[in-house]
């Protein structure tokens, strides 16, 4: 226990302070070609004819990909788990959002990628688009996904992810007042200051050799591997150093294709994605629509929430059924309610598709709830930290997912709260505690909900 | 033409209005300015020109003849590190690394023109710079203690924003 306490220096500080860190765009080997891509000027459209012919004579083009050129074309990041794929690595028949990408080139520069690119012979047929994921339920809402307008494929095919727990009609029944919300938070893009960029060389041996900027090196090996219908022995992966990240180098962004071009044209491939791509094109952190609608007691106690949420994948599915389950777990918050009922959707839309930022899928939730209980402290006339701390998660209450909790941090973080903003609590709430519910902290309607956290 | 870089000169083959950041990185093999937006508005390509912090991404080469460029490579390698990169060694300044160069030549201008220790005034001298990692706390105490010392790596003192929950 030599590391647990102390002060220890960040490992890779040095090479950060004096410029000696080597991040992928920093790696340097020969005869390297750069890639550009064509991606779609629509947010939806069919593709009608795809001819590259012409770009493929232009002057330093190594090779052209088309998705005709993808031993895989579809795979999803949740097929290893046996999920169903949706996305294509480059569009073949229709595009669902603008920079989706439809083919790459390698040439000794970019100049020389991109006029090739600019020569690409392509003609869409433009489709209307859809942004506002509650219209997608309506029956003049554009057509965009061949699943349909929501996810088909939570467990037991279901197109919902439900939660039940309690009795939810009951809660209502017994409510003095039900509390009303609608949460929206909107995109983000994570912005890391290295934007996408992986170099992908081929070995003699047959083998590539792949430098990648990562969060996810094994995701990403296995993405790579799949879509070339090859062992996972084929590629050596070199990761680690991260330009910045929070969730928006989980997806695999230019490994696949590098690897493509690189097998191809037979040299080292680098692609760096520019800012502006960066910005159109790499995922981003997805907007939410939240309805909250709680069955509370005058008092404070929270008795049941219904909750419908609705997640907007953008064009295709990604990691988006991940993020709404991990959602639905935390979809009480930090607090305790024994009667739920949860609905949660993935919805597509013409944005870019979604994924990881930060607690994915949680921090919309979060936003949501804390915000809720401070509408339901302000509507009931009760102090914000008091009702926190009433309806607080101590040991033995149990998640919306049926979890024990043993180590529930959230009435000291309360304390540690009310002390860094010089708020006098009262008593009892100066002294509440995490042990397990007793006496007057536990009420009629979470008599019943506890687990023990011996069997945890 | 000649530029000077951390010392050396060098002959730049590239056309003169090449940015300074693509000569740097793709002709001289000078690795530490990045290229994080290409427009000027990251802050990460940032190098000194005659002393002075300038955007390289918008600097045509061909305006800096017989200039002294200065990058991080230039103020310490790890066994010489200046006071501002010690500073952010010790203070965890630098996160991912990827800004890390940049803001560390405007903090190196900053506290050689006579810049003071004082929060607001250091924001301001970087404020041009984008950090998505630290917050930029870290990044302060760390220019602030590089005024004023107090970032010998052989000591263990607590970092002012380590909090511990009891």
């Amino acid at each position: 226990m030599k590391a647990v306490g102390a002060r220890l220096p960040r490992y890779d500080g040095v090479g950060h302070a004096t410029g000696r860190t080597v991040y992928v765009d920093d790696v340097r080997v020969n005869r390297m070609l750069h890639v550009k891509a064509l991606r779609s000027p629509y947010h939806h459209a069919a593709i009608k004819r795809l001819d590259t012919s012409r770009a493929e004579q232009m002057p330093g083009v190594a090779a052209v990909v088309t998705h005709a050129d993808v031993p895989l074309l579809v795979y999803g990041h949740l097929s290893a788990l046996g999920i169903p794929a949706d996305e294509p690595l480059l569009a073949s028949e229709d595009v669902r959002y603008k920079g989706q990408p439809i083919a790459v080139v390698a040439a000794e520069d970019t100049d020389a990628a991109q006029a090739a690119v600019d020569a690409i012979d392509i003609e869409f047929e433009e489709l209307p688009a859809l942004f506002d994921m509650r219209k997608a339920f309506d029956d003049d809402a554009p057509q965009i996904h061949h699943w349909g307008p929501i996810y088909p494929h939570f467990e037991g095919e279901m197109n919902v992810r439900q939660i039940r727990k309690g009795n939810i009609d009951e809660a209502f029944e017994q409510a003095d007042k039900i509390i009303q919300g609608v949460y929206r938070p909107a995109a983000i893009e994570q912005m890391p200051l290295e934007t996408q960029v992986g170099l992908s060389v081929p070995e003699p041996d047959g083998r590539f050799t792949i430098y990648s900027c990562t969060q996810a090196l094994y995701f990403s090996m296995g993405v790579v591997a799949a879509h070339l219908q090859q062992p996972l022995n084929k590629f050596k992966f070199v990761g680690g150093t991260v330009g910045g990240g929070f969730g928006g180098k989980v997806d695999t962004a230019t490994e696949t294709l590098c690897t493509l071009l690189a097998q191809k044209s037979g040299r080292p491939v680098k692609w760096r994605w520019t800012r502006e791509e960066e910005f159109l094109c790499s995922s981003t952190r997805a907007p939410w629509h939240m309805e909250i609608i709680d069955a509370v007691s005058n008092d404070g106690w929270i008795l049941g929430r219904k909750m419908l949420t609705l997640h907007d994948a953008g064009g295709y599915a990604r990691f988006s059924p991940y993020g709404v389950t991990k959602h639905s777990f935390h979809h009480t918050g930090a607090y305790t309610i024994p009667n739920l009922h949860f609905d949660g959707y993935v919805v597509f839309t013409n944005r870019v598709p979604t994924s990881a930022m930060r607690g994915y899928g949680v921090t919309s939730v979060s936003f949501a709830v804390e915000t809720h209980m401070s509408r339901i402290a302000e509507e009931l006339g009760v102090d914000p930290f008091e009702l926190r701390l009433k309806n607080a998660n101590r040991i033995g209450d149990t998640s919306p997912n049926g979890i024990t909790y043993t180590d529930p941090s959230t009435v000291d973080v309360l304390h540690a709260l009310a002390g860094a903003t010089d708020t006098e609590l009262a008593a009892p709430y100066s002294d509440t505690t995490r042990e397990m519910r007793h006496g007057e902290w536990l009420p009629e309607h979470l008599v019943g909900q506890l687990g023990d956290p011996e069997d945890h | 033409m000649n530029i000077i870089v951390n010392g050396n000169n060098r002959t730049v083959e590239s056309p003169p209005l090449t940015p300074l950041l693509h000569v740097l990185r793709e002709e001289l093999d000078v690795l530490s300015p990045k290229a994080g937006c290409e427009n000027g508005g990251c802050g990460a390509c940032t190098v000194l020109i005659d002393g002075a912090p300038r955007r390289s991404c918008l600097t045509a080469v061909g305006s800096v003849p017989d200039a002294e460029v200065t990058t991080v490579e230039g103020l310490g390698a790890p066994e010489t590190m200046s006071d501002v990169q010690q500073a952010f060694v010790h203070y965890c300044a630098a996160q991912c690394g990827f800004c890390t160069p940049g803001m560390i030549i405007a903090a190196t201008a900053y506290l050689e023109g006579g810049g003071s220790a004082d929060r607001v005034e250091i924001s301001e001298a970087l404020a041009g710079h984008v950090c998505r990692c630290t917050g930029y706390l870290k990044i302060l105490d760390a220019v602030a203690a590089a005024r004023d010392g107090g970032f010998d790596l052989s000591t263990t003192a607590e970092s002012p924003h380590t909090t511990v929950l009891t």
